[in-house]
């Protein structure tokens, strides 16, 4: 047993902490998904994936071949956690690309594949960026009934049908496309295929979707008779579904990143409430108490599904329960912080700089935003099923 | 970072975890309810036979020298399995002062006797302020020559009627400053003017009033330096903490598995209950709720075991056992059905012990405090890199 991390991973923190000091403004506060939103934003966010890229960092656990450098899963934590904490913006350049597209394509990609997608994304380039087309008016948390098609006609796919909720289409230029390559097939989850689409294609439409608050991070895409390559395909066609399962678990990923900016917004808290002179008051003081009770559990339980995967342990349902417990805790922390904040947690989203705004906005994007990603990448109740289905062993109840 | 139990760990877990299931079932446990002593004399010897008293006491005294996380495994076991004994009381709260804070002689006496003969310690220290404090301590002792004379009303000493010896917390001096001039001192509750009353607690758990009138005590029974007994209650409290965190972590565990076992079982509607969405909903936060003080419980040990001990974790594993200990109890019992209300099901032996469990070294609102303490002095990374906001 023991809880701390190795000198490797120490001196990793301190080289990003120094990174951060030179390249980013001074007391940045991070939010998730407001760069998506503005040009600024995304031009600023675009400026340090380059940086990131330069330092090796931006898709830092890829072998070297791939242009990573093979870093170790704690190293991989440690970044996460940094990078989260000081709220670094173009980790992902709209997450597909580093997250998912770049190791799918090094496990199922062709060689030309490989060569042509992988470079732009280990170098932090605008060619990138990806989006990811899963999601479909009838197909959320049930994915399988996806009804978009591509059917083969000579040597292209002619790809008809609508995605949803497909965030970073409007800066992508590239989609990673999930759709049906044989509707006859007798059973919903065969006859799926992965295809490449470029985002600059004719026969496609991109129809942003504004959220209740006025951020733009979802769009929608309409496809009409829109022709790709068959090189395009990646992977066996038809095989889709298992491609996707894996490409999916590389999306859950850990709640390594989300409790370090838990603890980062607890921090500025703590600092904000002994300005005000709030941080003398009971209530306020339990309430920032159980917030740091509950992120140091949520940080010990990430780090242990972490260990699992480092033993070759198969891990299962602890994603899941990492993911719902990391969305009420964020809920939490969106309220408790906005009820510290108090009549100034009104503000409009996005407004750093306004006199009336309390540290920055953090608390307004996250109280409003909290919700989205509680529904995102899996519900809340969805990632329940999860865990009694798998981690306790019950029968399904979907 | 590593989550591993060492094999030694995973035996001394193994070894408890049998030996209390054949010693101490759970009939045992009821009938230990209706026994005065509240527990049992033949399985504490045997538990001496099996070095379970001096896990945490030094080879040089006649322990086991067992390491701290060593120690927080074994009270999950005890917890795991709700046995009704003196050993938090001797161990927890009286053996660890002694090692850390007792001279050469005191150790010679008192440790081997824990550790070899099974020897009941406790630890006497509540009073009716009852809230942890170092006001709290009102009992008064009074220099007398070469003695002390101790004055005053002690309650909830768990196992006081059944002590060899008790520390006893008092007051040496008075003061602006309260934890100033508060001394502890060993005591047989034999002596002279100590009278002990068992307090009839919801869970039969040999909690005691103990009175002293004019009770003497030699200046060789005092523990440490007179007048700097908080610094010894204050650790006490610390680890104490979170001992009882991993006790509550073990008994929490074992309730939640009684109750999962039950949910497959039970059917209605021709299902079982467990297959119902809000009842699995219920369940599936029960297990995240463990897991969080699992690893909070485990993260503390571990810090105490390198001698970097973190009062922000202690305080956070007591803070959340109180929290998940109540409530899987609670839900345990709700998710049982009519059947879980009744005298017939062990869960409800588990929430007996829940009111105890949360005030033994200090309840919620007393470590949400401590944690918040030590968020107001603790100066946050971003402050660090950036000097404070303008």
């Amino acid at each position: 047993m023991e809880f701390k991390y190795g000198e490797k991973e120490e001196k990793l923190r301190t080289e990003i902490r120094e990174f951060v000091k030179a390249e980013m403004p001074p007391h940045f506060i991070g939010k998730q998904f407001e760069d998506e939103t503005s040009a600024e934003g995304w031009a600023f966010s675009m400026s340090m994936s380059k940086k990131l890229a330069e330092k090796g960092w931006l898709t830092m656990s890829w072998p070297e071949e791939f242009g990573g450098m093979g870093a170790s899963h704690w190293e991989r934590v440690v970044f996460s956690e940094e990078a989260s904490y000081w709220g670094i913006p173009g980790l992902g350049m709209g997450i597909s690309g580093t997250a998912w597209v770049g190791p799918s394509l090094m496990l199922f990609g062709t060689r030309e594949q490989q060569e042509k997608y992988i470079p732009p994304i280990a170098a932090g380039e605008p060619d990138g960026i990806w989006c990811t087309g899963y999601s479909e008016p009838d197909a959320g948390s049930d994915m399988a009934a996806m009804q978009t098609t591509a059917i083969r006609d000579g040597d292209e796919y002619v790809i008809n049908g609508q995605k949803v909720w497909t965030s970073c289409a409007h800066w992508a230029r590239w989609l990673w496309l999930a759709c049906r390559t044989n509707p006859d097939a007798p059973k919903k989850h065969q006859g799926l295929s992965l295809i490449i689409v470029d985002m600059q294609s004719e026969g496609l439409t991109v129809r942003p979707l504004e959220n209740y608050v006025g951020g733009h991070v979802f769009n929608e895409l309409f496809f009409k008779d829109l022709r790709v390559p068959v090189e395009n395909l990646v992977g066996v066609e038809n095989a889709g579904w298992s491609q996707l399962m894996t490409a999916l678990s590389f999306e859950r990923g850990t709640a390594v990143g989300t409790t370090a900016a838990a603890r980062r917004m607890l921090d500025e808290l703590v600092i904000y409430t002994k300005a005000t002179g709030q941080i003398k008051q009971p209530q306020v003081r339990q309430k920032l108490a159980e917030l740091a009770i509950d992120i140091q559990a949520a940080r010990l339980m990430a780090n242990e599904a972490v260990w699992k995967t480092v033993q070759g342990q198969t891990v299962i349902h602890e994603p899941s329960r990492d993911k719902a417990n990391g969305d009420i805790l964020q809920e939490k922390l969106g309220r408790i912080g906005s009820d510290i904040i108090g009549v100034y947690s009104q503000m409009d989203l996005g407004l750093e700089d306004n006199r009336w705004s309390r540290l920055k906005g953090a608390f307004e994007h996250l109280y409003h935003y909290n919700i989205g990603f509680a529904i995102a990448a899996g519900t809340t109740d969805t990632q329940r099923n999860i865990v009694g289905q798998f981690g306790l062993q019950l029968p399904r109840a979907y | 970072m590593d989550y591993t139990i060492g094999k030694e760990q995973e035996m001394l877990r193994k070894s408890a975890r049998e030996f209390f299931e054949k010693e101490c079932p759970k009939d045992k446990v009821r009938e230990l309810k209706s026994e005065p002593k509240a527990y049992d004399a033949k399985m504490w010897k045997k538990m001496v036979k099996l070095g379970f008293q001096g896990l945490i006491i030094p080879e040089a005294y006649g322990g086991m020298d067992g390491d701290f996380v060593e120690l927080a495994l074994f009270m999950e076991e005890v917890g795991r399995n709700i046995v009704p004994m003196p050993y938090y009381a001797t161990i927890a709260l009286c053996a660890l002062p002694l090692i850390a804070y007792g001279n050469d002689e005191q150790k010679e006496n008192y440790l081997p006797g824990i550790a070899e003969k099974g020897d009941i310690w406790t630890l006497a220290r509540t009073e009716a302020q009852a809230d942890n404090s170092p006001s709290e301590i009102q009992l008064s002792a009074v220099a007398d020559g070469d003695e002390y004379l101790l004055n005053g009303t002690k309650i909830f000493v768990p196992y006081a009627h059944v002590a060899n010896m008790m520390l006893v917390a008092g007051r040496t001096s008075e003061g602006d400053d309260p934890p100033k001039g508060i001394t502890l001192f060993a005591v047989d509750p034999k002596s002279e003017g100590v009278k002990i009353e068992i307090i009839p607690t919801v869970a039969r758990d040999g909690r005691c009033e103990v009175v002293f009138e004019n009770v003497r005590v030699a200046q060789a029974a005092i523990l440490g330096q007179i007048d700097r007994g908080w610094e010894i209650l204050d650790e006490i409290q610390q680890q104490g903490a979170l001992l009882k965190a991993a006790e509550m972590s073990g008994g929490a565990q074992a309730a939640f598995e009684i109750t999962l076992n039950y949910t497959k079982e039970r059917k209605q509607f021709d299902k079982p209950i467990g297959s119902y969405q809000g009842v699995q909903f219920r369940l599936v936060d029960m297990l995240t709720s463990l897991d969080s003080l699992k690893y909070l419980v485990y993260n503390g040990a571990w810090q105490v075991s390198v001698g970097e001990p973190s009062r922000l974790l202690n305080s956070s594993a007591k803070a959340k056992a109180n929290e998940v200990y109540d409530d899987i109890c609670h839900h345990g019992i709700y998710l049982h059905g009519a059947i879980g209300w009744t005298e017939e099901m062990d869960i409800g032996l588990y929430h007996l012990r829940t009111r105890s469990m949360i005030y033994d070294c200090g309840g919620t609102d007393l470590h949400l405090e401590s944690i918040a303490c030590e968020l107001e002095n603790d100066v946050p990374d971003f402050i660090k890199l950036y000097g404070p906001a303008s």
